[in-house]
């Protein structure tokens, strides 16, 4: 009723207007007006709308055995590695928003999940605040860490990201922009809590305390990152894998870790100026206890030709203090030191970007070194093959609309 | 010589037409002019706001479009599959969204002459005093 209403009076002033006006341009002008006019209506209903994108990933990954590199063996299924993700942003004034993603992995059967949805405010120019469920800016990849689209590898290096459990927190962080003419300066505080499955058992973190500095010259970005929290870590494979050998474990016995401190510090760098893509983190895990504290890196080097964008890429990751885990974990079967790991990865892959919007990755990541421990990697598979490394090859399409 | 030198005066003031280049227009009520780094940093969602403090609007042209290539290679150093990767890494870490598309070129003058704070581009061909020029690239 409303458009109708907004409508009419365009539609008056064409019939009416070559009666009335002298001359053509008085017409075209009025007319001009009117459109002006409707266009201005037409924007303010833009404004206050709703809008939505999404992304979504398939593709078929092989393992060379069941060593389990990045959840990938000789089983592993297409499903494994779809998702599907719709997110709506709702402006609620014109500084305030509302975001909302929701992720459909294959693997979960497609099950909804809330990954994003926070509420953000935006006071002035330079600052931004956010509160609800966001994820945790661990790296730099944190924020988009399912969105392939956005990344230059087929997953990214899992060195550093694969060792952390848990991604995304409820809790709320404060931004603040400054620009130079050249160049810009990010500082982020943030804090919450998660309480969500990881990948090893259940990790909570309680009282996060974070700060992220991000610089780039938007060739380079250099980003540092601190944070501190209460963990508690039950590493619940562990406790699974007992069970499936008939051992029976003392209870509280798989708790490496309950309400002890943990922090997490990671630098990174890159470098991007339009054709090489040079990508590098380095990052250290503390826990207080038995649980393992490790130190991480990867360096990846990526150079575009035309659509097509090769790279190569290498990781390491290994625990620290394997000098506090010298007892047994059950004693006269199992020593401490079963949870002391190190791992060399060593990837080569390329993305495609077919059109704008799409892009395939195929990647080859040969995986190595794990003489301390079992790399981290499926511990069950690990003590009955004797197997000193894996490959895992990749071939996956992402998309963003 | 007196004719040649009048006939050169023609060419040199007839070319910017012929050669058509991409400048940057605001709206009316906007500021007068922009640096190129402002215009830059408002397309690649590093500053939401004009020089005059009001918040901007910024106006793309659709993908494939000759113009929007001629903006984006002088102003942003970036073409389309680089932008559509660079603005879904913003939209999916709710970072922003990418500027509003005009249709074409009489499109986004009427965008940007309609409303406030809007900046566009379109080639120097197309402009009328419906819009001004506050960049010329």
């Amino acid at each position: 009723m409303k458009r109708l209403f907004s409508v009419a009076p365009l539609a008056l002033a064409i019939t009416a207007a070559p009666a009335m006006a002298q001359d053509t341009e008085q017409t075209l002008e009025r007319m001009q007006q009117q459109l002006n006019a409707m266009q201005q209506q037409l924007n303010s209903a833009r404004n206050t709308g709703v809008r939505f994108n999404g992304f979504f990933s398939t593709g078929y990954a092989r393992a060379s055995n069941d060593a389990g590199y990045a959840g990938i063996t000789e089983e592993s299924e297409v499903k494994d590695l779809s998702l599907f993700a719709l997110q709506g942003t709702f402006d609620v004034t014109q500084k305030s928003q509302i975001v909302m993603q929701l992720v459909g992995r294959g693997a979960d059967d497609w099950e909804p999940e809330v990954e994003w949805a926070y509420l953000s405010h935006r006071p002035t120019n330079n600052l931004q605040l956010r509160a609800g469920k966001m994820r945790i800016p661990f790296f730099m990849y944190s924020d988009s860490l399912e969105v392939g689209y956005a990344q230059p590898w087929a997953r990214p290096p899992q060195a550093v990201y694969g060792p952390i459990a848990v991604t995304s927190y409820v809790g709320a962080d404060a931004s603040y922009n400054l620009n130079f003419d050249n160049s810009s300066l990010t500082a982020t505080g943030f804090t919450g809590f998660t309480d969500e499955d990881g990948n090893s058992g259940d990790v909570q973190l309680r009282n996060i305390a974070g700060m992220n500095l991000t610089w780039t010259d938007y060739v380079w970005t250099i980003r540092g990152v601190a944070a501190t929290a209460e963990a508690d870590i039950d590493a619940t494979r562990l406790g699974a894998l007992a069970a499936q050998s008939g051992i029976t474990l003392p209870a509280g016995i798989t708790q490496l870790a309950d309400g002890d401190r943990g922090n997490f510090y990671g630098l990174g760098a890159s470098y991007d100026n339009g054709s090489w893509q040079i990508i590098g983190e380095v990052t250290r895990v503390e826990v207080d206890g038995k649980f393992a504290d490790t130190d991480s890196a990867y360096l990846s080097v990526g150079h575009r030709f035309g659509s097509w964008t090769p790279y190569v890429a290498t990781g390491w990751t290994e625990s620290k203090d394997d000098n506090e885990r010298t007892g047994a974990f059950i004693p006269g079967v199992v020593p401490e030191s079963i949870l002391n790991y190190q791992r060399n990865e060593y990837s080569v892959g390329t993305r495609w970007d077919i059109t704008p919007g799409v892009a395939i990755k195929a990647d080859i990541t040969h995986v190595r070194g794990l003489d301390k421990g079992f790399g981290n990697l499926n511990t069950a598979y690990m003590l009955e093959s004797n197997a000193s490394s894996t490959n895992v090859y990749t071939l996956k399409i992402d998309s963003a609309f | 010589m007196k004719k040649l030198s009048l006939l050169l005066a023609a060419c040199l003031m007839a070319s910017p037409l012929a050669l058509a280049d991409v400048v940057i227009i605001g709206h009316p009520s906007g500021p007068d002019s922009i640096s190129s780094n402002q215009v830059r940093d408002l397309y690649l969602n590093r500053s939401q706001a004009l020089p005059d403090g009001q918040s901007a609007n910024p106006f793309e042209l659709p993908e494939g479009d000759a113009t929007r290539a001629e903006f984006h290679s002088k102003v942003t150093g970036r073409n389309d599959a680089q932008l559509k990767a660079f603005w879904s890494q913003q939209v999916f870490t709710g970072r922003g969204q990418p500027p509003e598309e005009a249709g074409n070129a009489s499109a986004m003058k009427a965008q940007v002459a309609s409303t406030p704070g809007a900046i566009g581009y379109i080639d120097s061909a197309d402009v009328d005093d419906s819009v001004k020029v506050i960049l010329t690239p």
